[in-house]
C-alpha cells in the first residue's frame, strides 16, 4: 500500500458543470485531441481514460462525463462516489452557467469528502474563452479571490475548440489530487508518528472512504 | 533501390485515413479519400425522411448521384452501372445508409460492383525503369525485385477479389431485404392496417412485428399501437403551441438574472434556451435538427408545446432524442400525440420525472432478469461495481435513439410499441448478451465505456436472436409482478433497493 504511488495511480475525476457548457468537448479534447461541433448531448454519464506519464509513474485518469441539467442531480450523486479530484465547468458566454458554479461546487462538497474529511480538489474550467471573456470581464467577479472564497484549488480560461489551457488545467488537477493522495497516505502509514501534519483529522481513514 | 522501383504502394482505404502518400495517383483530383464526407452528402439528407416516410421521391443510391468518385484514371467508374443497370436500379441506396462516420457512402461500393474488374491498388503499382543516371541494377537483384512485385500485384487482386465479392453479396441480400420490405408493406397496407382492432394481436401479426415494421407504414403502426389515452387532439397540440410561442416571444433571449430566479428552477428548466441547446445535439450527424435545417423548428415546436402541455414535467434531456425520432415517422400534431402518449406511460414518467426510487425499483427489476439470464455476466459486473444505472439511463431514457443505430432504433421501438417498458430492459438484456464475452474480459471503466458508446455497427440480426432468448419470467412471475413486488417492498422499506 504505501509503494502504491511509486507506480501507479488511478484516480477518478468527475467533470460537472450545466447543460452544454462543453463537458464533452474538453474530455474529447483531452482524451482523443480533436473538436466537434457536433456532439450529442449526454444522457446520464459517458466515461473516458487518458493514460499520463508523471515523473515515471502512471496515472490514469478516469473521467466521468456527467449529464448537466439540474433535474438529474439526485440520480447523478451515486457517480459523486470515490472520485478524486472534479472540474466544474462554466460557458464564459452564459452567465447562467457561471453563477451555477457555486451550486455545483455546494452540491459536490456536500456529497463527497475525502479520507481525511476534506473537500476533493476541484479546479474551475471558464470554457469558450474563444467566444469572448463577457462574464469574466463585466461581472466585477475576481477570479482567484472567487476561487479562494469557493475552494477551488484553480482555474483556468479554456476552449475545447481551440484548444486552450485543457492539459494546463488537467495537469494543475493532478498535482493538487497527488498532494492530498500524498497527505492521506503518510497519515495511513501505521509506525510513522507525524503528529505535527495531522492536526484535524478525524476518525476516518481511507479504507473507510473505499467501503462508503 | 526498392523505393525507387516502387514509387506508391496504395489502397483506397490506406488514402481514406491519409496514412499512404500517394504519388502517381494524387493526380486524380477531386476523388481522394479525403474529400470523403464526414456527415451525410446535403442531396441524402433531404432522403433521409424517405428512410422513414411514405414519401420516397429519390431512391437511387447516394453514389450514384455523387459526381467523380474517381480514385484511379484507368478504372471506369460507372461500370458496374453499365453493365447492369437494372441492379443498380434496384440498389436501395441511402434506405440502409446510415448517416454518420460509422458507416459513411462509400463511392467503392458503385466502382465495384462487378468481379472482371482489375484491382484497383495494383493500378497505382507501376514497376518502373531505373532512373538513367543512376547505376544500372544487377540482374540477380532486378529479378528478385520483379517476383516481388509480381507477388504484390497477386496478393492485392486477390484481396480485392474477396472483398468485390463480399460487397456483391451484400448488395443482394440488400435487394432481397428491399424486396421482403415492399411485400410486408403490401401485408401491413392492405391486409394489418384496416382491421387493426382485430388483427393486432394476432399471431400472424406479432411474428410480422418482431421482423420490423416497414419503414412506409412505421409511424402509423407506432401511433395506433401507443394510442391516444390522453385524446390529445390536433386542436390541443395547436393551443399548447401558441401558448408556447407566446412564452418565448416574452422572455428576452438572454434571461436576465432577476426574471430567472423569478421564474423558479422548474421553469427556468423548462426554458427555451435548455430546448435550444439540446436541438442542435439530437442526431448532429444528420444535419436536419439544427439550425436551419429541415426539422429544426418541428423539434422545437414539439419540445416546446410539450412543456406547455406537461408543465409539471416541463423539458427533460433525452426528450429530443424521442420527438425527433417520432418527428422522422409522423406528422407534427402526430408525432406530438404519439410523443405525449409514450411519455405518459408508467416507466417513462418516472424516469422523466427523474422518481429516483421508482427509477431503482427498475434497476432492481432490470437485475432480477439480468441474473437470471446471464448469471456469469451478472456476477462479473457486481464484482466491478458496475451498477446499471451508468449504462440504463442512457438506453431508457432515448429509447435507444442515442445508442443504436437508426434503424435498428426503430426496430427496438417497433416492439417496444407491441410489447411496452418490459421490452425496453428486453433489449438491455439482448445487448448484454450479444456482447457479453468481450464485456467479460473488461474492467470496469472499458465496460464502462463500451456501454455507454456501443459499437457503430451492430449486426441487427444477431442483436434481435439474443434479445429473443432472453426469458422475461424469473420464478415463475412476469416482468410486471416482479417490478410490483419490489416496489412494494420499497413502499415498507426494504433495505434491498437502498444504496
Amino acid at each position: 500500500m504505501q509503494n502504491n504511488h511509486h507506480k501507479e495511480h488511478l484516480y477518478k475525476i468527475l467533470v460537472i458543470g450545466d447543460l452544454g457548457v462543453g463537458k464533452t468537448s474538453i474530455i474529447k479534447r483531452y482524451v482523443h485531441h480533436n473538436f466537434s461541433p457536433n456532439y450529442r448531448a449526454t444522457i446520464g454519464v459517458d466515461f473516458a481514460l487518458k493514460v499520463l506519464n508523471w515523473d515515471q509513474e502512471t496515472v490514469r485518469l478516469q473521467l466521468w462525463d456527467i449529464a448537466g441539467q439540474e433535474r438529474f442531480g439526485n440520480m447523478t450523486r451515486v457517480y459523486y462516489r470515490e472520485a478524486m479530484g472534479a472540474f466544474i465547468v462554466f460557458d464564459v458566454t452564459r452567465p447562467a452557467s457561471f453563477e451555477a458554479v457555486t451550486k455545483w461546487k455546494e452540491d459536490l462538497d456536500s456529497k463527497l469528502t475525502l479520507a481525511n474529511g476534506k473537500h476533493v480538489a476541484t479546479v474551475l474550467l471558464a470554457n469558450k474563452c474563444d467566444q469572448g471573456r463577457d462574464v469574466l470581464t463585466n461581472n466585477g467577479i475576481k477570479m482567484e479571490q472567487f476561487c479562494q472564497e469557493n475552494g477551488f484549488v484553480g482555474w483556468y480560461e479554456t476552449s475545447a475548440k481551440e484548444n486552450i489551457n485543457i492539459d494546463e488545467a488537467a495537469n494543475c488537477l493532478v498535482k493538487h489530487i497527488m498532494a492530498s493522495e500524498n497527505d492521506m497516505l503518510q497519515s495511513e502509514v501505521p509506525d510513522t508518528v507525524t503528529p505535527q501534519l495531522e492536526k484535524d483529522k478525524g476518525g476516518t481513514c481511507s479504507s473507510c472512504f473505499r467501503s462508503q | 533501390s526498392f523505393g525507387s522501383m516502387f514509387p506508391v504502394i496504395t489502397t483506397p482505404e490506406a488514402t481514406h485515413r491519409g496514412q499512404v502518400r500517394l504519388g502517381r495517383a494524387r493526380q486524380v483530383k477531386g476523388g481522394e479519400g479525403s474529400s470523403m464526407p464526414q456527415l451525410i452528402s446535403p442531396l441524402s439528407i433531404f432522403s433521409l425522411r424517405s428512410l422513414f416516410s411514405r414519401r420516397v421521391k429519390d431512391s437511387r443510391p447516394v453514389e450514384q448521384r455523387d459526381p467523380g468518385w474517381k480514385l484511379f484514371g484507368k478504372i471506369q467508374p460507372r461500370e458496374g452501372s453499365i453493365k447492369d443497370p437494372k441492379r443498380i436500379q434496384k440498389t436501395p441506396g441511402n434506405l440502409y445508409n446510415r448517416a454518420g462516420p460509422g458507416n459513411p457512402t462509400s463511392p467503392r461500393q458503385s466502382v465495384r460492383k462487378n468481379l472482371d474488374f482489375e484491382p484497383l491498388s495494383t493500378t497505382a503499382l507501376i514497376l518502373e525503369d531505373r532512373p538513367a543516371n543512376l547505376p544500372a541494377k544487377p540482374a540477380e537483384e532486378a529479378q528478385k525485385h520483379r517476383q516481388q512485385y509480381e507477388e504484390m500485384v497477386a496478393q492485392a487482386k486477390k484481396r480485392e477479389l474477396k472483398d468485390a465479392q463480399k460487397r456483391k453479396k451484400q448488395l443482394e441480400d440488400r435487394c432481397k431485404l428491399e424486396e421482403s420490405i415492399g411485400t410486408a408493406a403490401q401485408t401491413w397496407n392492405q391486409e394489418i392496417l384496416p382491421n387493426w382492432s382485430t388483427m393486432c394481436t394476432s399471431r400472424r401479426v406479432r411474428d410480422l412485428w418482431w421482423q420490423g415494421i416497414p419503414p412506409s407504414v412505421r409511424g402509423k403502426v407506432w401511433s395506433l399501437a401507443v394510442g391516444n389515452e390522453l385524446n390529445i387532439t390536433h386542436e390541443l397540440y395547436n393551443i399548447c403551441l401558441a401558448r408556447a410561442k407566446e412564452k418565448w416571444n416574452t422572455t428576452p433571449a438572454p434571461a436576465t438574472e432577476g426574471e430567472a430566479e423569478d421564474a423558479g428552477s422548474s421553469d427556468r428548466e423548462s426554458s427555451l434556451e435548455l430546448i435550444k441547446l439540446d436541438i442542435s445535439r439530437t442526431f448532429p450527424q444528420l444535419c436536419i435538427f439544427q439550425q436551419g435545417g429541415p426539422y429544426h423548428d418541428v423539434l422545437h415546436s414539439i419540445l416546446g408545446a410539450y412543456t406547455c402541455y406537461r408543465p409539471d414535467v416541463g423539458y427533460v434531456q433525452g426528450m429530443s432524442f424521442i420527438a425527433a425520432v417520432l418527428i422522422l415517422n409522423l406528422d407534427t400534431a402526430d408525432a406530438f400525440i404519439a410523443f405525449a402518449n409514450l411519455l405518459n406511460k408508467p416507466c417513462q414518467m418516472a424516469f422523466f420525472r427523474v422518481d429516483h426510487s421508482l427509477m431503482l425499483t427498475y434497476f432492481a427489476a432490470f437485475e432480477v432478469f439480468f441474473e437470471e439470464n446471464l448469471p456469469k455476466l451478472f456476477a462479473h459486473f457486481k464484482k466491478n461495481n458496475l451498477t446499471p444505472d451508468i449504462y440504463l439511463i442512457d438506453w431508457i431514457f432515448t429509447l435507444y435513439s442515442k445508442s443504436l443505430p437508426l434503424d435498428l432504433a426503430c426496430r427496438v421501438w417497433d416492439v417496444f410499441c407491441r410489447d411496452g417498458e418490459e421490452f425496453l430492459f428486453r433489449t438491455a438484456l439482448g445487448l448484454l448478451r450479444l456482447y457479453q464475452d468481450v464485456l467479460t474480459c473488461m474492467d470496469f471503466i472499458h465496460m464502462a465505456q463500451f456501454l455507454t458508446r456501443l459499437p457503430d455497427l451492430i449486426p441487427a440480426e444477431q442483436l434481435f436472436q439474443h434479445i429473443a432468448s432472453i426469458h422475461m419470467t424469473s420464478r415463475n412471475r412476469k416482468w410486471a409482478q416482479v417490478l410490483q413486488a419490489l416496489q412494494k417492498d420499497q413502499e415498507r422499506g426494504s433495505p434491498v433497493l437502498k444504496r
